[in-house]
């Protein structure tokens, strides 16, 4: 297990607007060391301006970025991502080249050994393709030579947006591992964007949720999950009897879709619930605990319908 | 060195080289078509007239030729998504520069290659005309600055089209408007970029109706126009990229 530190990335009103509009707007994200961060948010909520934002891509409007502890500015970003490696909306490749040739020029570039451009292949499953022109790869092979190419020099921190984008279910399940593996195996920061909340579930540590530029919810999953609030759903032979008793003694009832909805975690009100029922001569039919996805709760955070 | 050497790199299976070396061909097999059989007076200036003529077809040809070149090797980039990647590696600014200097190594490569086959001709022909060096030299030095400054305007074109439609066109535009650019008043000609691979040109041509002969006769080297050529290419570099520089991905 990866020992959470300090945060690695952090941002401080970080601001980005086009033509007088904000993209992003004030955003403070926190991103702890070892940590698999999932940046969640519909489209067009300002993840990929953001992450480009984190690599110096794009300037910020307003406020700045620490990475890796330093505030980056023009003259340390090229040090800093020499510590990064990112995979931004698509992955970047020469199509004319095989895969190997394109993680020599990357490892060229990053001034990595050569030696690493086989180990990176061997990681993402890419060794036997390595001859192969990437032209003639498929979009998920194309996405595990762009790991690949941020992979090259086992940096401390990878930035992915979107990396199971246009993939298969057995791309996304196999980017999904591969992804999960990093931070025990090489002690990697992981952020990685994407808008399916159900997606990123099960790999991250720590969720980011962004809606029109704004951070609207950052903390650990596991509190993330808290907010799927637990409910019980009720049949019964009389729901309108049921529910007015159960409203006149206070209970948090509702009636929804030809059922009740009893709002209440407590064991205690649920034994109340049916020693009132007996005693009307109300028959339970069917009784269930009802959780809120975490789907509905990331729709709840945006505002989506 | 290491990112010149990248660019190289990035250009494998490409054959890049051809381009120069296709319209070297075409250069030649034009200077040398209809030049069997010369008579003397042809052979004593054999060289001034090539030093007329390439001018002329550099006029045509290498628009076309540094639109190609420039395309092929920006496109790899536009194509591939590679600038997030590449960014994060490498300063904007050094890209840019890299990336011009491996299209102008090809210009110089083909600067030279005409020379070459200045001096071919000369052997296969038989010409008896001593290799004007100084006019030579003039013409390289002519043909490299108005291909950089050419070369100026396709880069910017093939690094931020998103269709290599448009740098072509230009390039096509620019042959067509260059050579027709010979046609026009000369302050008129000026204005027009391409026309300036035959505004160097060291010779004129005459006819003298009395010994029913061509004529080359020598012009003297605009300095003044070559100079001011040099500003403008300059200037225009670091307008472009400057413009380069300040487009967000």
């Amino acid at each position: 297990m990866v020992n959470i530190m300090e945060t690695v990335i952090e941002t401080n009103s970080l601001t980005k607007s086009y033509h007088r509009k904000n993209v992003v707007e004030d955003l403070d994200l926190s991103v702890p060391e070892g940590s698999i961060y999932g940046f969640l948010g519909p489209n067009g909520a300002g993840k990929s301006t953001t992450m480009k934002m984190l690599l110096g891509l794009a300037k910020p409007t307003r406020g700045n970025v620490r990475l890796l502890g330093k505030t980056m500015d023009d003259r340390n970003r090229l040090s800093l991502l020499r510590d990064t490696g990112s995979l931004i909306e698509s992955p970047a490749y020469y199509g004319h080249l095989s895969g190997r040739d394109n993680l020599l020029l990357i490892a060229s570039l990053k001034q990595t050994p050569e030696k690493q451009v086989d180990d990176v292949l061997r990681i993402v499953r890419l060794s036997d393709q390595q001859q192969k022109k990437v032209s003639h790869y498929s979009l998920g092979m194309k996405q595990r030579l762009g790991l690949a190419a941020a992979l090259l020099g086992y940096p401390s921190l990878l930035l992915l947006d979107e990396p199971t984008n246009g993939l298969d279910p057995a791309g996304i399940q196999e980017m999904r591992e591969l992804i999960c593996t990093l931070p025990q195996k090489f002690g990697m920061t992981i952020l990685i964007s994407s808008h399916l909340l159900a997606e990123i579930d099960q790999m991250v540590t720590h969720v980011g949720i962004i809606d029109k530029g704004i951070l609207v919810f950052q903390d650990r999953l596991d509190i993330l999950h808290e907010y799927s609030r637990t409910g019980i759903r009720l049949h019964t032979t009389d729901n309108e009897t049921a529910c007015r008793l159960l409203a006149q003694n206070g209970m948090p009832v509702l009636r929804k879709e030809g059922c009740l909805y009893l709002d209440t975690r407590k064991d205690s009100d649920v034994l109340r619930m049916g020693h009132l029922l007996y005693n009307m001569n109300i028959g339970v039919l069917r009784i269930e605990e009802k959780q809120a996805s975490l789907e509905d709760i990331f729709l709840s955070f945006t505002g989506a319908d | 060195m290491n990112e010149l050497t990248v660019e190289y790199r990035k250009q494998k299976h490409m054959f890049i080289w051809l381009i120069p070396l296709v319209f070297l061909a075409v250069i030649f097999l034009w200077s040398t078509a209809g030049q069997g059989g010369l008579s003397d007076y042809d052979l004593a200036q054999g060289y001034s007239y090539l030093l007329y003529l390439m001018p002329v077809l550099n006029c045509i040809l290498m628009p076309v030729m540094l639109a190609v070149l420039s395309s092929r090797i920006c496109d790899m980039e536009v194509k591939g998504g590679t600038w997030k990647l590449l960014f994060t590696l490498q300063e904007k600014s050094r890209f840019y520069d890299r990336k011009f200097l491996t299209e102008f190594l090809y210009l110089a490569l083909f600067c030279v290659g005409e020379l070459t086959v200045l001096l071919l001709c000369g052997m296969l022909l038989g010409y008896t005309e001593p290799l004007p060096v100084k006019q030579a030299l003039l013409h390289l030095a002519a043909t490299l600055l108005t291909g950089s400054a050419v070369l100026t305007l396709q880069h910017i074109l093939s690094l931020l089209a998103a269709n290599q439609f448009v740098p072509l066109l230009t390039g096509l535009a620019g042959s067509f408007l260059g050579l027709f650019s010979e046609f026009f008043p000369p302050a008129l000609a000026r204005l027009v970029l391409w026309g300036y691979f035959g505004a160097f040109t060291p010779y004129h041509m005459d006819w003298n109706n009395d010994a029913q002969k061509i004529i080359l006769i020598h012009k003297s080297f605009p300095t003044g126009l070559f100079a001011g050529l040099f500003g403008f290419t300059v200037l225009s570099y670091l307008l472009c990229r400057h413009i380069f520089l300040k487009k967000e991905l």
